[in-house]
């Protein structure tokens, strides 16, 4: 029987406190970058990673947590879906009028 | 308008008080996210793409410069100094954090402003015509009502875990602007034969994955009977309303399933209890909040209409700008002005805090301190003099507000889709923007004349896309954003839910095929009076879709 | 650990707490309650959401406690079902909420008659027991629970202070 190629697996949430998108680092930490991600390669690591969504949302530290595909590019990873990009990117549009932006507190 | 009492500000306090203890109680981790979800969407807080979103009410649209300035103010301290006008004529923060919620609803509380009830399976803010209170065609100022409802509806206790959400909208005008044939109940103020005040009810219209317009159960429901009639049709709806599939818990299934003659007897027997009981408005209770309404003395100003003629003379964009955007009051010395919240090329609905602020003072310069959000992501200043349109279109150029669009092809209604939107299955902004693009010349729009294109990003339709003249919806289709153009579809007192043209377009092929179908109308029209929707109900959609497809795809 | 909370506090030994010794009364379904009205034994009976509940009318004078279930709590039916019995029926029996009973949701429950509660989330019997119930105390709309009219128009009610 044939199997699908393994895809690369990032594991992502949103911060419970301000709701901005984050990914799990190399470190157990999350990380507000998608090329600071750790890069899930084989099962193993997948079901680690899963572990610890599972253990940061029942902290309370995040919510909304997903494993995510990923293709590893010279720039970084990049997410399959379009979805996952622009979590990744923001929005694709020139959104905000003024400078502004708040710098994001660590989780 | 309406004004808070302490009786008012008491509850408003108290429901941030109660909001802060929820949030505190998730931030400790004593509730899950399970549990505090329907708690923080009962306050608009939505947890988005990239961040937490807060929709705050806007009742019936209706707004003071203060209140104006308050949201400008949010806008830069709590988020990334812009927002973004909704269809349910509401405004969205797209990067608060959810610990400063409490805070946000504390300095919105200072302005008689709040969030309650913005999501939620429960009774959503009421929507009126944007126009109300200063439209010459109007029997009586329909938001008294919608604030009566909108205290009713608050925190109410037996219709806080409904099927689904449920939404009213109220008009008072034969031309309906305020689309109640897709609300869950919609009202049109009329008089009877003795000059009684009371409604036309319509129920169970609604969009969505099942878009079907509403039905009229009563023809005129007396003005004191509002409250129990509507709290009959709530009951009847809490009671039977499908709950095991959230598609079809809305009350239009459950009308479409029961049939509307059923019932609409089952709301009368519920109706025949409480008709006589403790919600019969009293006539001073009706008068009180009407006086809140109670039309504005506005000054003679005769003067602007000779000066209006001169400066027409002497300046087309200005004239173009009065012609789409200033449409007439009561009063004949004045405008109703829309300020266009689609430049070409922009984010249909956004403006930045910087604009919400000259807004607020123009309001307050020109404006009798009275704004409105329209569901058509719109500013209206209600009563503005003809004599103040020119110095007031000077002050929105400069802050790029003026453009001159009301009602054109580029002015376009949009949901945030998938650039912020975690239930978006394709984008919309960028859609929306390059059409306005495309169609942004303005002797172009002119000759295209009135055209409404709808976008949503999903099947919720957030975006009206089944009442767009032409409506585009984004769906996924193999990993990919792919857009279903629909036609004929009118939010209007001529409702009509438009029918989708074919397959889908790709991303890049929206622009091209929106083109194709306004060729086609141009080169179909009887005359340039034949506007695009009156063309596509003589001609119907076969010539649209020969022109999209190709002929033969007729015979499929 | 699954409590009964009234306004009162928390029951002691409550004889109809479900999943309790087979000796005692019980709560009966609709059917069984309408067919078991004649009998002598006090009993009780639970509605479930789909439930028409003026079905119990003819035999509400023989009821010792109604119960409304929430299956889920987003299931709202309930609070319908309980303005119905006390407003409409006339019922001043004990009216209890069973199943998914969120904290936050008490306040509304019992401004729609509901007056005994039946619940097991921990931190909601903490709050509870120290009767820190997350409510306002100001309405916009009668409902079943006694309140004060008279705060300007006719659809307001404030709570009483021992209400």
């Amino acid at each position: 029987m044939k199997t699908a190629p393994f895809k690369t697996k990032v594991l992502t949430a949103n911060r419970l406190s301000d709701g901005i998108s984050v990914w799990l680092g190399a470190h157990g930490e999350w990380v507000v970058s998608i090329k600071d991600a750790f890069l899930a390669r084989h099962e193993d690591a997948v079901t680690a990673i899963e572990t610890a969504g599972k253990q940061a949302l029942a902290d309370n530290r995040v919510v909304d947590v997903n494993v995510i595909d990923v293709e590893e590019t010279s720039a970084g990873p990049r997410p399959f879906r379009l979805r996952e990009r622009i979590r990744a990117e923001g929005p694709s549009i020139d959104y905000a009028p003024v400078a502004t932006a708040r710098v994001s507190q660590a989780a | 308008m309406y004004r808070y009492d302490e009786f008012d500000h008491g509850f408003v306090a108290q429901r941030v008080s109660q909001f802060r203890d929820q949030v505190a109680r998730r931030l400790t981790g004593e509730i899950s996210e399970d549990a505090f979800k329907p708690l923080r969407l009962m306050n608009g807080v939505y947890l988005q793409l990239h961040a937490y979103m807060l929709r705050v009410a806007i009742p019936y649209g209706t707004l003071n410069s203060r209140q104006m300035r308050k949201l400008a103010h949010i806008a830069r301290t709590y988020d990334r100094g812009y927002g973004h006008f909704t269809t349910r004529q509401n405004i969205q923060y797209n990067w608060p954090a959810l610990s400063d919620m409490p805070a946000i609803l504390e300095e919105l509380a200072e302005v008689e402003m709040h969030a309650i009830q913005t999501s939620g399976n429960c009774i959503r803010n009421v929507t009126a015509d944007h126009f109300a209170g200063a439209a010459a065609d109007e029997v009586a100022d329909p938001r008294p009502y919608a604030e009566i409802l909108r205290q009713w509806s608050s925190v109410h206790p037996e219709f806080s875990f409904l099927p689904r959400k449920f939404k009213i909208a109220v008009t008072a005008s034969e031309r309906d602007r305020a689309a109640i044939q897709v609300h869950d109940i919609g009202l049109q103020l009329k008089k009877d034969g003795e000059g009684g005040l009371g409604f036309a009810v319509w129920i169970a219209g609604g969009q969505g994955r099942t878009p079907i317009l509403a039905k009229k159960i009563k023809d005129f429901l007396p003005e004191e009977d509002l409250l129990s009639y509507t709290t009959a049709i709530m009951r009847v709806y809490n009671l039977h309303g499908r709950r095991d599939n959230k598609y079809k818990a809305r009350i239009k299934i459950l009308v479409h399933e029961t049939g509307v003659e059923q019932l609409t007897s089952e709301i009368d027997a519920e109706w025949a209890h409480l008709k006589d009981g403790e919600l019969k408005l009293p006539a001073a209770d009706i008068a009180a909040i009407n006086a809140y309404f109670a039309p504005r003395e506005l000054d003679a100003r005769a003067e602007g209409w000779k000066e209006l003629a001169a400066w027409k003379k002497s300046d087309p964009g200005f004239a173009t700008w009065v012609g789409r955007n200033v449409a007439p009051h009561r009063h004949p010395d004045y405008g109703m002005v829309t300020i266009s919240l689609k430049p070409i090329g922009g984010i249909p609905g956004d403006a930045s805090a910087d604009q919400m602020d000259a807004v607020a003072k123009l309001a307050l310069e020109f404006g009798h301190d009275e704004i409105r959000v329209t569901h058509e992501q719109n500013l209206v200043l209600p009563h503005v003099a003809l004599a103040d349109l020119e110095p007031l279109y000077r002050a929105l150029l400069a802050e790029g507000l003026a453009t001159a669009n009301a009602g054109l092809i580029t002015d376009i209604i949009a949901c945030p889709g998938l650039d912020y939107c975690a239930l978006a299955n394709a984008r919309s902004i960028p859609v929306a923007q390059e059409i306005s693009n495309r169609f942004g010349d303005p002797a172009r729009q002119a000759e295209i004349g009135d055209l409404k294109i709808k976008i949503s990003g999903c099947i919720n339709a957030c975006g009206h896309h089944h009442v767009g003249h032409i409506g585009i919806l984004g769906v996924e289709k193999k990993g990919a954003e792919l857009y279903q153009i629909s036609l004929g579809g009118s939010g209007d007192e001529n409702a009509s839910i438009g029918q989708i043209t074919g397959p889908g377009f790709e991303p890049d092929q929206v622009t091209d095929a929106i083109e194709t179908i306004v060729e086609t109308y141009l080169s179909q029209r009887t005359d340039a009076d034949e506007t695009f929707i009156a063309c596509y109900r003589r001609i119907g959609a076969d010539p649209f879709k020969a022109a999209l497809y190709g002929s033969e795809s007729q015979a499929a | 650990m699954t409590v009964i909370w009234t306004k009162d506090g928390i029951v002691e030994s409550d004889p109809w707490i479900e999943g309790d010794a087979e000796q005692g009364p019980k709560l009966l379904s609709l059917a069984d309650a309408l067919a078991h009205a004649q009998d002598n034994a006090p009993f009780g009976v639970v509605l479930q959401p789909a439930d028409d509940v003026t079905a119990l009318a003819p035999i509400l004078d023989r009821v010792a406690i109604v119960a409304l279930s929430f299956p889920a709590f987003n299931d709202g039916r309930g609070f319908s079902q309980a303005a119905l019995l006390r407003q409409r029926l006339g019922y001043t029996g004990e009216l209890r909420a069973v199943g998914a009973v969120l904290l936050d949701q008490v306040p509304l429950m019992l401004r729609t008659g509901f007056d005994s509660f039946e619940v097991s989330h921990a931190p909601t019997i903490a709050r509870l027991t120290e009767n820190r119930l997350p409510g306002i105390d100001l309405h916009y709309q009668p409902s079943a629970d006694s309140t004060d009219a008279g705060q300007g128009y006719s659809w307001r009610r404030t709570a009483r202070a021992n209400g």
